[in-house]
C-alpha cells in the first residue's frame, strides 16, 4: 500500500483569514476517507485542495507523485487522475446525460467519439440511467443527475474520487440512490474515495477511516465506527449528536 | 399631389440597390463585428476566474495589457457617435497618415470607411454582450470542466462557449439590428446606401411621401429577416 494523496503541513487562506492549519494527511490507494465537520470547518476547502481547484498557500501537497506547489504546471495530469463530484451536480447544461458522461474521454483523454461514448454508455448502465442517456440535465431529478455527474467523474478512469457532500442538495427519498451508486464503486472497483458528507451511515458502513474536522483541523481520526462510539473531544460529541437528529 | 404609385415603381431599382448596398455593409459588419466582440469581451476579463483559473508567472502581466487594451477600445467606441467615428476615419484619418507617415495620396474608399466603421462600432456593443454572457455562466459548471482536466481553451469552447452564446441571442438581435440601421449615417460620407439613395431621389422628385414610406418599409423588411433569423437560431438552441 502506497499512499496516493500526501498533505505536508498544508495551510490554505483566503485573504487574511486562514481556513485550514497545518494539515498532514495521507491517503492510501483504496481506502475510502470520509471526512465530517461543521460548516466552515474547512472539509470542503481540504478536498477542493487536493484537486487544486484551490491552491494551498504553504506546505506541500502530493498526488500521485505530483508535487505542487513545485510543479504546478502538472495540475492538468493531477485533475486526470482525480475525478470530482459536486454537491450541485454542476451537469453541462446543453449537453445529454450520455454527452455528459462521453465529455471527459472525448476532451480530456482525446479519445475517438465513438469510443468515447461506449465508454459513456457502460458508465450510464452502472449507476442505473441506461433509459435516460438522451435525457438532457434539466429533464432529471437530482438524484439521476448526481448520478450522472459520477459517472462523469469515473469516464477519465481517474485514480482517485472527491466528494463534495454530494448528497446534500437532494431530496431525502434520492440520497439512497446516490450512496448506493458510491458504495457500489467503492466495493467494486477499489476506488480510492474521499469523502464529505453528513451521512454517519455511509461513513460507517464504507468508509476505512472517518476524519472530523473543525475550525481547520483535522481533530480526529480513526475507523468510523469506533471514532463514532467513542469520540474523543467533546466537539466530535456535540457535531454527532446533532448529525444524529437528523 | 396625390399618392403616385408609379413614383415607387420608377424609384425602385435605384431603392434596391441602396438596399442591397445596405445589406452588405451590415452583414459584414455583423461578422467583423462578432469576431472583435468576442476577442475585447474575452480580452475584458482576461485572466480572471470567469475564464476558469487565474494565470500565474508572466501571463499576469500580460492579461492586465489585454484587459487595458480591450477595454480602452469598448469605451472609446462607445463614449464617441457613430457619426463622428465614421467622419474621422473619412476625412480625418488620411490626414493623420498624410502628417505622420508623408504619404502623399492615401485615402481610403467611403465605402471601406462604413464597413471599417461598423465592425468596430458593432464589435465594442458585442464585447459588453459578450462580457455579460460569459461571466453569467456558473461557476460551478467552469469547476466541474477543470475537475476532468481539460484544458483552458477547451473550457472556453466547449463549456463557457455555448452556454454564453445561448444568452447573447437575445441582446445580439438587438444590436444587429441597431448596426443594420446605423448604415443610415453614412450618408455622411456619401455611401450610396438605402438613405442616400431615397434622399437623392426626394431631392429630384420631391415625392416625400412615397419615397420614405418605401425607404421605411425596406429597412423593416431587412430587420425583420434578421430578427427571424435570430429567433429560428435561439428555438434550435432552445434546450436549457
Amino acid at each position: 500500500m502506497s499512499s496516493i494523496i500526501e498533505l505536508k503541513n498544508v495551510c490554505k487562506s483566503f485573504g487574511d483569514i486562514e481556513v485550514l492549519h497545518n494539515i498532514d494527511l495521507s491517503v492510501q490507494e483504496g481506502e475510502v476517507v470520509v471526512v465530517i465537520g461543521p460548516s466552515g470547518s474547512g472539509k470542503s476547502t481540504l478536498i477542493r485542495c487536493i484537486n487544486c481547484l484551490e491552491l494551498i498557500s504553504s506546505g506541500e501537497l502530493i498526488v500521485d507523485g505530483i508535487r505542487i506547489p513545485a510543479e504546478k504546471r502538472k495540475i492538468r495530469q493531477i485533475r486526470l487522475e482525480v475525478g470530482m463530484v459536486f454537491q450541485q451536480f454542476n451537469l453541462f447544461p446543453h449537453l445529454t446525460a450520455l454527452e455528459n458522461v462521453a465529455f471527459g474521454p472525448s476532451k480530456a483523454r482525446k479519445m475517438s467519439k465513438s469510443k468515447a461514448t461506449d465508454i459513456a454508455r457502460d458508465l450510464l448502465e452502472k449507476v442505473g440511467l441506461a433509459a435516460f442517456e438522451n435525457k438532457r440535465p434539466d429533464q432529471l431529478s437530482g438524484g439521476q443527475q448526481q448520478r450522472v455527474a459520477i459517472a462523469r467523474a469515473l469516464a477519465v478512469s481517474p485514480k482517485v474520487l472527491l466528494f463534495d457532500e454530494p448528497t446534500s442538495a437532494l431530496d431525502p427519498e434520492m440520497i439512497g440512490e446516490v450512496l448506493d451508486v458510491m458504495q457500489n464503486i467503492a466495493k467494486d472497483s477499489g476506488m480510492t474515495m474521499v469523502v464529505v458528507t453528513h451521512e454517519m451511515g455511509f461513513a460507517s458502513q464504507v468508509g476505512d477511516r472517518l476524519i472530523f474536522m473543525d475550525e481547520g483541523l483535522i481533530v480526529e481520526e480513526g475507523k468510523p465506527g469506533e471514532v463514532m462510539k467513542n469520540p474523543g473531544s467533546d466537539r466530535l460529541k456535540e457535531f454527532l449528536g446533532h448529525v444524529k437528529h437528523h | 399631389m396625390g399618392f403616385e404609385f408609379s413614383v415607387i415603381t420608377e424609384s425602385l431599382p435605384a431603392l434596391l440597390a441602396g438596399a442591397k448596398l445596405t445589406w452588405i455593409i451590415t452583414i459584414l459588419g455583423i461578422v467583423g463585428g462578432m469576431a472583435c466582440g468576442i476577442l475585447a469581451g474575452l480580452g475584458r476579463i482576461a485572466g480572471t476566474e470567469a475564464l476558469g483559473e487565474k494565470p500565474h508567472g508572466i501571463y499576469k502581466p500580460l492579461t492586465v495589457l489585454i484587459r487595458y487594451i480591450s477595454s480602452g477600445y469598448v469605451e472609446t467606441i462607445r463614449g464617441t457617435p457613430i457619426i463622428v467615428q465614421a467622419m474621422f476615419l473619412y476625412f480625418a484619418f488620411p490626414m493623420l497618415v498624410k502628417a505622420v507617415f508623408d504619404i502623399e495620396r492615401f485615402r481610403i474608399e467611403a465605402l471601406t470607411a462604413a464597413v471599417i466603421t461598423i465592425i468596430f462600432n458593432a464589435g465594442a456593443y458585442i464585447a459588453e454582450i459578450v462580457r455579460g454572457a460569459v461571466i453569467s455562466v456558473d461557476k460551478g459548471l467552469l469547476e466541474a470542466g477543470m475537475s476532468l482536466g481539460i484544458s483552458r481553451f477547451q473550457l472556453i469552447v466547449h463549456v463557457i462557449g455555448p452556454i454564453a452564446f445561448r444568452r447573447m441571442i437575445p441582446p445580439l438581435g438587438n444590436q444587429f439590428i441597431i448596426s443594420l440601421k446605423d448604415t443610415s449615417l453614412f450618408i455622411v460620407i456619401g455611401v450610396g446606401e438605402l438613405t442616400r439613395q431615397g434622399q437623392e431621389i426626394m431631392a429630384s422628385n420631391f415625392r416625400a411621401l412615397e419615397i420614405w414610406l418605401t425607404v421605411a418599409v425596406m429597412y423593416l423588411i431587412m430587420t425583420t429577416v434578421l430578427a427571424m433569423t435570430l429567433r429560428h437560431i435561439e428555438r434550435k438552441m432552445e434546450i436549457f
